[in-house]
C-alpha cells in the first residue's frame, strides 16, 4: 500500500455550505429522503458499516433496533457522540472542523432512517473550535428548510469528563445529571434519552453515512477487508514525524501507517511499542506491527482498533511510567459509581508508583496482576476494565522491564524516560479539592 | 388482570418458579438463597448496579453479572458464590475493594452489630488486607444537620442516600460531589439537610456513615428492644419500631407497611419522640395556683376536684377533643361524659363524611393511578407527609397530576376538604384529615351515647389534648367557662386557661388503636411506661364515681366499641400490619360540586391571590420540644404557581412583597408545582397579619 | 436584576419541559459571566433552574471544566497525557511554572493566569496541546512559553 489515503469522509473539506453543495453536498440527503427509513437502514446494513466510536457495533443493525412508533409511542432521538476524549484520538475534532456539513448531512439522513426530528450532538466541552465551526455550519442552514426538514439539531456541550463518551453516561450528562453510566439493559435503542428510543452514534460513523448513501452500501462494502469495511480516520500521535489524522482504507498495515503516513520515528530513535486504538487498547510491541489495521487482524493479537488513536512510543518510554500515566488517567476519569473501578484504578496507580520508585518486591507484581484480575470483568462499564486490561498487557509484554524496576530498586531509565515525572491532573487538586487528612 | 407468566429459574442447582421479570435477588430469595447486596434497594427505583456486591454467574454470559440488575427469564441458570468459584471471587473482590478505604472502626460505630457491611464481610470477605497504602481519612463526623452525622470514612459510596434524596423525597439536598475516588456525600456548603424525610437516609445507609445524632453512642444492638407500633403524629399512621433501652425510647425506625408507608418515615415521626422527656411534661395532676402557675396535686385530691367540677357542669359540660387520643381513650372519656353526665356537647376534631368509605383504598394504590387530582390548600407534605411520597412515586411512574379542579373523572383524588372529597368524581378518594386520629375519636364519641347536646352556654369545659388547648378558638371558649379541665402532656399548653389538668400519655406510652386517613384501624403498643398512670386507669376510677363502667384495659374498651363501629373485630386481630377494611357500599351522589368555582372564587373577586396560611408539619407541641428539629421550620417564603409568577414577572428565589390592605411582608418567592393558579401559600407563622386575599409584587 | 436568569430561561426552552438538561449550559453560562462558580452563583443558577444549589454543585463538581474556586483572568491548560507527554509536555508545564512563578494547579501571584495540567485534549498529533482560555495552541514547545505568558500579561498593559 502506498501512503495516499482513501478519502470519502474527509474528501472535499470545506466549512462553507455553498462549497459543500457545489461539490455535490446534501445530494445524498435528497437521495435518502426519497427512500423509506427502512430502505436507508437496509443500505447501511448492506454497507457493513460498524461504529467508529470504539465498540464497533454494526450501525444499520443498531438503527433497526429502534421500535416503531406504533408499538412504543414515544419520540425517537439521535444523539451523536462527539465527546472524543480517548487519549490518542482526535479524529472527530478534525471531521467536525473540516467537513461539518458532511457530518450534518449524516445527522439528517440518520434522523430520517430512525424517524426522528430531534438530534443532539454532545460535544466535549474543550472543543471550542469545532463547536464554533459546527454552530456556524448549522447557522448557515437556518433558512434552508429544504435541507433541515423538520429536524432540530441541538449542540450540547459537555464540561470535561471522559466517561461522558460512554453512551449511557453521555445520556445522563445530556439529561443534566452527573455523567455516570447506567446499567444495561435497557439499551438506549429502547430506553435512552428521556427514557425514549435513542440511537447513539459516533461523529465519524455519522459522517460516513452520506458517502455510503451516495455510493451505495454495496460499493462501500467493497472498500476495506472482511469484517472491517470502508475507511477509517486514524489519529497518529506520539513519537512520529508527522502526527495527524489520515483517512485510510481499513486493512492497511500498521507499519505503513506509522512509517509511511506518520513518517516514522523522529530524532533517530527506534520504535518500542504502539498503542493501536487509543489508551484503552492492549499494547503492541515493535515486533507486532506487521498487522492489518482491521478488526480481525488486531483481534488475533488480543487488541483492537478502538477509536483509532495510534500512539507511537519510542525507546525512551518507560513502560511502568506508561502504566502509571494511563492508570492515573483512568483513576482521574473514573466516575465513582461502581466499586472496582473507583477503588481499583486508584489501587493500581499506587502499586505502579511503588514499583516505579523501587519500593516494591516481586510479590507486588503479582498483587498488581491480581488486582487487575479483580477489576476486569466486574465493573459497571468498560472504563475500569480498560485500565486493568492495559496494565496487565504491559506486564505481559514488558515483564522484564517491571522486574528490572524491582531488581534495580528504581527506574532503569534513571530519569531519562520520556514520561519521567509527568504531572497528571489526578495529582493536582485544582478542582474542588477534598479535605484529605493524611492517615 | 391476567395472572403473570411464570418462569423457571435455576439457582445454585435449585429450581424455582417466579413471575417473569422478578428481580434476581428476590428470585434467589424464593429459592432460599441470598444474593448479598449493598446498593440494591427496590424502594429507590430501578436498580443501579453500582456496588457490585451481588455478582453472579449466568450460564451463557461470559462476564459476571450484577444480580440486582437481572430479572428472571425462563430457563435462566444462575450461580451465586455458593456454587460458582468465579462468583465467589467476584464478591470477595468487591469486598476487598470496599474495605480498601473503610476504617474498620466497628467497635466505636453505632452501626456495629446491625451493619450489612460487617455481616457480609464476615460471610464473603477477605480475611486479611493487602492494601499497604494510607486509607483516605476525613474530618469526622460532619453534622449534615442537627439530626444526622456523616462519617465520610465509613461511606462505601453505594449512593442509597443520594438516590433517596433525588428520587424518593425529591428534595435535591443530599448529593454526591466530585468524581471518582474523590466523591463524597455532602449537602450544599455548610447548610443542613433540610427536608421532610431526611432521617430515612440513616436507615438506608448500609454502614455507619449516616447516623442519627440522637442515637449516637446511645446503645449497642444487643441492649435494645424494638417495639412495633404506629406513629401518632399525623393522619398517615406510619408503622414504626420504637427502639428502647432501659425503659427509654432511643430512636424510632420505620417498620415497612407496604400499603401505608413503604418503610418511609417523616422527620417529625422519627425525631420528635424526645417530647416524652420535655421539661414541662406533666407528671402529676395540677391545679391552677396563679395566673401562669400550677401546683401539683395528689391523685385522690385531683379526682375529687374533677368529680366536683364535672358535677357542677353536668349536662352543660362541653368537651373538645384533639384527635390525638386513642380510640379507647376517646371512647372512655365519651362514656364518662355522655353516660355519666349526659354531657353530649362536644367539639370533635373534624367531620369525615361517611360517604368516603365507598372510595376507600390503600395509599399504595395512589402510585398506580394514572390521573390524580390534588385539591388541597395545605401542602400535602405538611399535613400527611408520606402521602406526598406516594404522589411523587405516581408522578415518576407517569401519572398526570392536576392541582386545583380536575377536568373529568380521575383515578384518585387527594384533598383536605371533606366537602370536595364527597363531590369530585374519582375512583379512589384520599381525604387528608387535620389530626392523627380524628376519625377514630369521632367514631368513639358517637358510639358512646346518643343523647342530644343541650343548647346552653357551657359551664365546664373539658379540653383533651395539647393541640386543642393551644387552639385560639378553644381558648376563647375557655375564658367563658366557669371551670376548665385539661388533659395533656405539657404544662405550657394549659397555663393561663386550665383550672385543673390531668396528665395525658403520649402515643408511645399507651396501648390502643387509631384510624388513619385511609380508614385503616391500627394498633399502637406501649413502647415505654409513661411517667404517669395510664389515662384509662384514672378514667376508670372517675367512671366509677359516676356509675359508668370503664375498664382500665384498652382491650376491653376496644371490644365494646368494636362491636358498635368496627364490625366486631377483636383487639388481637388488629395485627402488627393492619389491613384495610373493605369498601362500603357506594351511595350514588346526588350533586356534583364544581370544585373550581369553590376554590377560585375569592381570587376572581378581588383580582388578588388567595392566601393559604398553612400549618407546617414541623410545628406543634412535640416539635417545639425537640430542639434538634427547630432548623426544619419553614424559612419565610411565599409559594406561587408558575403562571402567577410569570404574570407578575416574579423570579424564583426573588424577594417579593406580599401585601393585603394595610399590611405588607417581604418574603422569598418560590415557584411551587403543587399549587393551583390563583393561590399562594405561606406558613402560618410567617403570614403575619395578612388577609385572605393578597397581592404579590416583585 | 441580572439577565442570567432570563438567559437560563431561554436555555431551558431548548429542552423538553421537566428535564434538567439545561443544567450544564446554564452552569457554563454562569461561569462565563462570573469566572467561577461561587456558592452564590450556584444559588442563582439553582433558582433560575428551579432546582437546588446542592444539585447544581453535585453536577458542577463532576466536570473538570467548572471552577469551584476562583481562577485567574486567564486559564492555561497543558495536556500531559501520553501523546503530549512523550514529546515534552512536562517541559512545557515546567516552563509555565517558572514563567508564572507558580505551580500547576495555582494562579500566578498577579492573579493573571491560572495554570493547570489536564487530560487528553484531543489534539494528540499536534502535541503539545495547550489550551489558552479554551482555545488550542498546537505544537507548543517549552521555548514558546515565555511568549505566551508575555501575551497574557501584556493584556494587562493594554488595560483591556
Ligand atoms: C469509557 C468509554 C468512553 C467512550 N468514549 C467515546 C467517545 O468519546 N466517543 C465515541 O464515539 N464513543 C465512545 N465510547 C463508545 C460509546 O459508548 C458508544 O459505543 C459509541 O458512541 C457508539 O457509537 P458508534 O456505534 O457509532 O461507534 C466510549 C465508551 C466507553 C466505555
Ligand atoms: S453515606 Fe451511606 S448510604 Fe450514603 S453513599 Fe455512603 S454508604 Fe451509601
Ligand atoms: S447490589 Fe447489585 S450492584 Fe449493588
Amino acid at each position: 500500500m502506498n501512503n495516499v489515503a482513501t478519502e470519502i469522509v474527509l474528501k472535499d473539506a470545506t466549512t462553507s455550505l455553498a462549497e459543500y453543495e457545489a461539490a455535490g453536498g446534501y445530494a445524498a440527503l435528497a437521495q435518502a429522503r426519497a427512500l423509506t427509513p427502512e430502505q436507508v437502514t437496509d443500505e447501511l446494513i448492506t454497507s457493513e458499516l460498524r461504529g467508529r466510536g470504539g465498540a464497533f457495533f454494526p450501525t444499520g443493525r443498531k438503527w433497526s433496533f429502534v421500535p416503531p412508533k406504533n408499538t412504543l409511542p414515544k419520540p425517537h432521538y439521535l444523539v451523536v457522540n462527539a465527546d472524543e476524549s480517548e487519549p490518542g484520538s482526535f479524529k472527530d475534532n478534525e471531521i467536525l472542523s473540516r467537513v461539518p456539513h458532511r457530518f450534518i448531512e449524516g445527522c439528517l439522513i440518520t434522523a430520517h432512517a430512525i424517524d426522528c426530528t430531534n438530534v443532539f450532538v454532545y460535544i466535549r466541552g474543550e472543543y471550542s473550535g469545532p463547536y464554533e465551526i459546527l454552530v456556524g455550519a448549522l447557522e448557515e442552514l437556518r433558512d434552508r428548510k429544504d435541507i433541515r426538514g423538520d429536524v432540530t439539531i441541538v449542540v450540547h456541550r459537555g464540561a470535561g469528563a471522559y466517561i461522558c463518551g460512554e453512551e449511557t453516561a453521555l445520556l445522563e450528562s445530556l439529561e443534566g445529571k452527573r455523567g455516570q453510566p447506567r446499567s444495561k439493559p435497557p439499551f438506549p435503542a429502547i430506553s435512552g434519552l428521556y427514557a425514549s428510543p435513542t440511537v447513539v452514534n459516533n461523529v465519524e460513523t455519522i459522517a460516513t453515512v452520506p458517502p455510503i448513501i451516495a455510493m451505495g452500501g454495496a460499493e462501500f462494502a467493497k472498500l476495506g477487508v472482511e469484517n472491517t469495511r470502508g475507511t477509517r480516520v486514524v489519529s497518529i500521535s506520539g513519537n512520529v514525524v508527522n502526527g495527524g489524522n489520515y483517512e485510510i482504507e481499513a486493512g492497511m498495515s500498521l507499519r505503513d501507517i506509522i512509517y509511511d503516513l506518520g513518517g516514522g520515528i523522529p530524532d533517530g530513535r527506534t520504535l518500542k511499542a504502539v498503542v493501536p486504538g487509543g489508551s484503552s487498547t492492549v499494547i503492541l510491541t515493535k515486533d507486532e506491527i506487521d498487522v492489518g489495521y482491521d478488526f480481525e487482524s488486531l483481534a488475533k493479537l488480543q487488541t483492537s482498533m478502538g477509536s483509532a488513536g495510534i500512539v507511537v512510543l519510542d525507546d525512551r518510554c518507560c513502560i511502568v511510567q506508561l502504566g502509571i500515566r494511563f492508570s492515573e488517567f483512568y483513576e482521574h476519569e473514573s466516575c465513582g459509581k461502581c466499586t472496582p473501578c473507583r477503588e481499583g484504578t486508584r489501587w493500581l496507580t499506587a502499586i505502579l508508583r511503588k514499583l516505579e520508585d523501587g519500593r516494591a518486591g516481586e510479590h507486588e507484581l503479582d498483587l498488581l496482576l491480581d488486582v487487575c484480575d479483580r477489576i476486569n470483568g466486574k465493573c459497571l462499564c468498560p472504563l475500569g476494565d480498560s485500565d486493568a486490561i492495559i496494565v496487565a498487557s504491559y506486564v505481559a509484554k514488558f515483564r522484564d522491564e517491571f522486574v528490572a524496576h524491582i531488581e534495580e530498586g528504581g527506574c532503569p531509565f534513571g530519569g531519562a524516560s520520556s514520561l519521567d515525572h509527568v504531572l497528571a491532573p489526578v495529582a493536582m487538586h485544582t478542582h474542588s479539592p477534598v479535605a484529605e487528612v493524611p492517615a | 388482570m391476567s395472572s403473570p407468566e411464570l418462569v423457571t429459574v435455576t439457582i445454585d442447582e435449585r429450581t424455582v418458579q417466579v413471575a417473569k421479570g422478578t428481580g434476581m435477588v428476590e428470585t434467589a430469595a424464593a429459592a432460599g438463597i441470598e444474593i448479598p447486596v449493598f446498593c440494591y434497594e427496590p424502594r429507590l427505583g430501578a436498580p443501579v448496579g453500582a456496588c457490585r456486591m451481588c455478582l453472579v454467574e449466568v450460564e451463557g454470559m461470559p462476564k459476571l453479572q450484577a444480580g440486582c440488575t437481572l430479572s428472571a427469564q425462563d430457563g435462566m441458570i444462575v450461580r451465586t458464590a455458593r456454587s460458582s468459584p468465579k462468583a465467589a471471587e467476584g464478591q470477595n473482590s468487591t469486598l476487598e475493594f470496599i474495605l480498601v478505604n473503610h476504617p474498620l472502626d466497628c467497635p466505636v460505630c453505632d452501626k456495629g452489630g446491625e451493619c450489612p457491611l460487617q455481616d457480609l464481610t464476615f460471610r464473603y470477605g477477605p480475611g486479611n488486607t493487602r492494601m499497604t497504602f494510607p486509607k483516605r481519612t476525613f474530618e469526622k463526623p460532619i453534622p449534615i444537620s442537627p439530626l444526622i452525622a456523616l462519617d465520610r470514612e465509613r461511606c462505601i459510596l453505594c449512593y442509597r442516600c443520594t438516590r433517596f434524596s433525588e428520587s424518593v423525597a425529591e428534595d435535591g439536598q443530599l448529593v454526591a460531589i466530585n468524581r471518582g475516588a474523590q466523591s463524597v456525600i455532602a449537602t450544599f456548603e455548610d447548610e443542613p439537610y433540610r427536608g421532610h424525610f431526611s432521617g430515612n437516609v440513616t436507615e438506608l445507609c448500609p454502614v455507619g456513615a449516616l447516623t442519627s445524632t440522637q442515637y449516637r453512642f446511645e446503645a449497642r444492638p444487643w441492649e435494645i428492644q424494638d417495639v412495633p407500633t404506629v406513629c401518632g403524629l399525623c393522619p398517615v399512621g406510619c408503622n414504626i419500631n420504637a427502639t428502647t433501652r432501659e425503659g427509654k425510647v432511643k430512636r424510632i425506625l420505620s417498620r415497612n407497611h407496604p400499603q401505608v408507608d413503604e418503610g418511609w418515615l417523616c422527620d417529625k415521626g422519627r425525631f420528635a419522640f424526645v417530647h416524652l422527656h420535655a421539661r414541662d411534661r406533666i407528671t402529676a395532676p395540677l391545679r391552677k395556683a396563679g395566673p401562669r402557675r400550677f401546683e401539683a396535686l395528689d391523685w385522690d385530691e385531683a379526682l375529687d376536684l374533677v368529680e366536683e367540677a364535672l358535677r357542677r357542669g353536668g349536662h352543660s359540660t362541653l368537651t373538645t377533643l384533639s384527635g390525638s387520643e386513642s380510640v379507647e381513650e376517646a371512647y372512655a372519656l365519651a362514656k364518662l361524659l355522655r353516660r355519666g353526665l349526659d354531657a353530649n356537647a362536644a367539639v370533635l376534631p373534624e367531620e369525615v363524611p361517611d360517604a368516603l368509605d365507598a372510595f376507600r383504598a390503600p395509599l399504595s394504590s395512589l402510585r398506580d393511578a394514572k390521573t390524580i387530582a390534588v385539591v388541597s390548600d395545605t401542602p400535602v407534605v405538611e399535613r400527611a407527609p408520606v402521602v406526598d411520597l406516594w404522589l411523587k412515586a405516581a408522578r415518576r411512574a407517569g401519572a398526570a397530576i392536576s392541582y386545583g379542579s380536575p377536568d373529568g373523572r380521575v383515578d384518585a383524588l387527594v384533598t383536605d376538604d371533606p366537602e370536595i372529597a364527597a363531590s369530585v368524581e374519582a375512583t379512589n378518594v384520599y381525604f387528608l384529615p387535620l389530626t392523627p386520629n380524628g376519625r377514630g375519636v369521632a367514631d368513639a364519641w358517637s358510639a358512646a351515647g346518643d343523647g342530644e347536646p343541650v343548647d346552653v352556654k357551657p359551664r365546664v369545659l373539658v379540653i383533651s389534648g395539647d393541640e386543642e388547648a393551644l387552639d385560639p378558638a378553644v381558648r376563647a371558649v375557655a375564658t367563658e367557662a366557669e371551670v376548665v379541665i385539661g388533659i395533656g402532656l405539657f404544662e405550657a399548653s394549659f397555663r393561663g386557661i386550665a383550672d385543673l389538668v390531668l396528665p395525658g400519655t403520649s402515643y408511645l406510652e399507651r396501648d390502643g388503636t387509631t384510624i388513619n386517613l385511609e380508614g385503616r384501624l391500627q394498633r399502637q403498643r406501649r413502647a415505654v411506661l409513661a411517667p404517669v398512670p395510664d389515662v384509662l386507669a384514672w378514667l376508670s376510677k372517675l367512671g366509677a364515681r359516676f356509675g359508668v363502667e370503664i375498664s382500665p384495659y384498652s382491650s376491653v374498651e376496644f371490644e365494646e366499641i368494636s362491636a358498635r363501629c368496627f364490625g366486631g373485630i377483636s383487639y388481637g386481630d388488629v395485627g402488627p400490619q393492619a389491613s384495610l377494611p373493605p369498601r362500603a357500599e357506594h351511595q350514588p351522589k346526588t350533586q356534583k360540586l364544581e370544585t373550581g368555582s369553590l376554590r377560585e372564587s375569592v381570587s376572581a373577586s378581588g383580582g388578588g391571590l388567595r392566601l393559604v396560611a398553612y400549618k407546617p408539619l414541623f410545628s406543634g407541641p412535640a416539635v417545639e420540644r425537640t430542639p434538634e428539629l427547630q432548623f426544619q421550620r419553614p424559612a419565610g417564603e411565599v409559594q406561587l404557581a408558575r403562571a402567577d409568577a410569570l404574570e407578575r414577572k416574579i423570579r424564583n428565589g426573588q424577594t417579593v412583597t406580599v401585601s393585603s390592605n394595610g399590611t405588607a411582608l417581604e418574603l422569598r418567592a418560590r415557584i411551587a408545582r403543587d399549587l393551583a393558579a390563583g393561590t399562594v401559600r405561606i406558613a402560618v407563622d410567617d403570614a403575619g397579619d395578612l388577609h385572605a386575599v393578597v397581592e404579590v409584587k416583585a | 436584576m441580572s439577565s442570567l436568569y432570563d438567559e437560563i430561561q431561554a436555555i431551558r426552552a431548548v429542552y423538553p419541559d421537566d428535564s434538567e438538561s439545561a443544567v450544564l449550559p446554564a452552569l457554563r453560562r454562569a461561569q462565563q459571566e462570573h469566572g467561577w462558580l461561587s456558592a452564590d452563583v450556584l444559588r442563582e443558577v439553582a433558582d433560575a433552574l428551579e432546582t437546588t444549589p446542592a444539585y447544581c454543585k453535585a453536577v458542577a463538581s463532576f466536570y473538570d471544566q467548572f471552577h469551584l474556586a476562583p481562577i485567574g483572568e486567564h486559564l492555561v491548560e497543558v495536556c500531559t497525557n501520553v501523546s503530549c507527554a512523550v514529546v515534552g509536555a512536562q517541559q512545557v508545564v515546567e516552563a509555565f511554572e517558572s514563567e508564572l512563578e507558580c505551580r500547576a494547579g495555582e494562579t500566578s501571584a498577579d492573579g493573571k493566569v491560572t495554570l493547570r495540567t489536564v487530560e487528553c485534549l484531543g489534539g494528540c498529533g499536534w502535541a503539545t496541546i495547550v489550551a489558552v482560555d479554551h482555545h488550542y495552541r498546537t505544537h507548543v514547545k517549552a521555548d514558546d512559553v515565555p511568549e505566551i505568558v508575555q501575551e497574557l500579561r501584556g493584556d494587562e498593559q493594554r488595560g483591556d
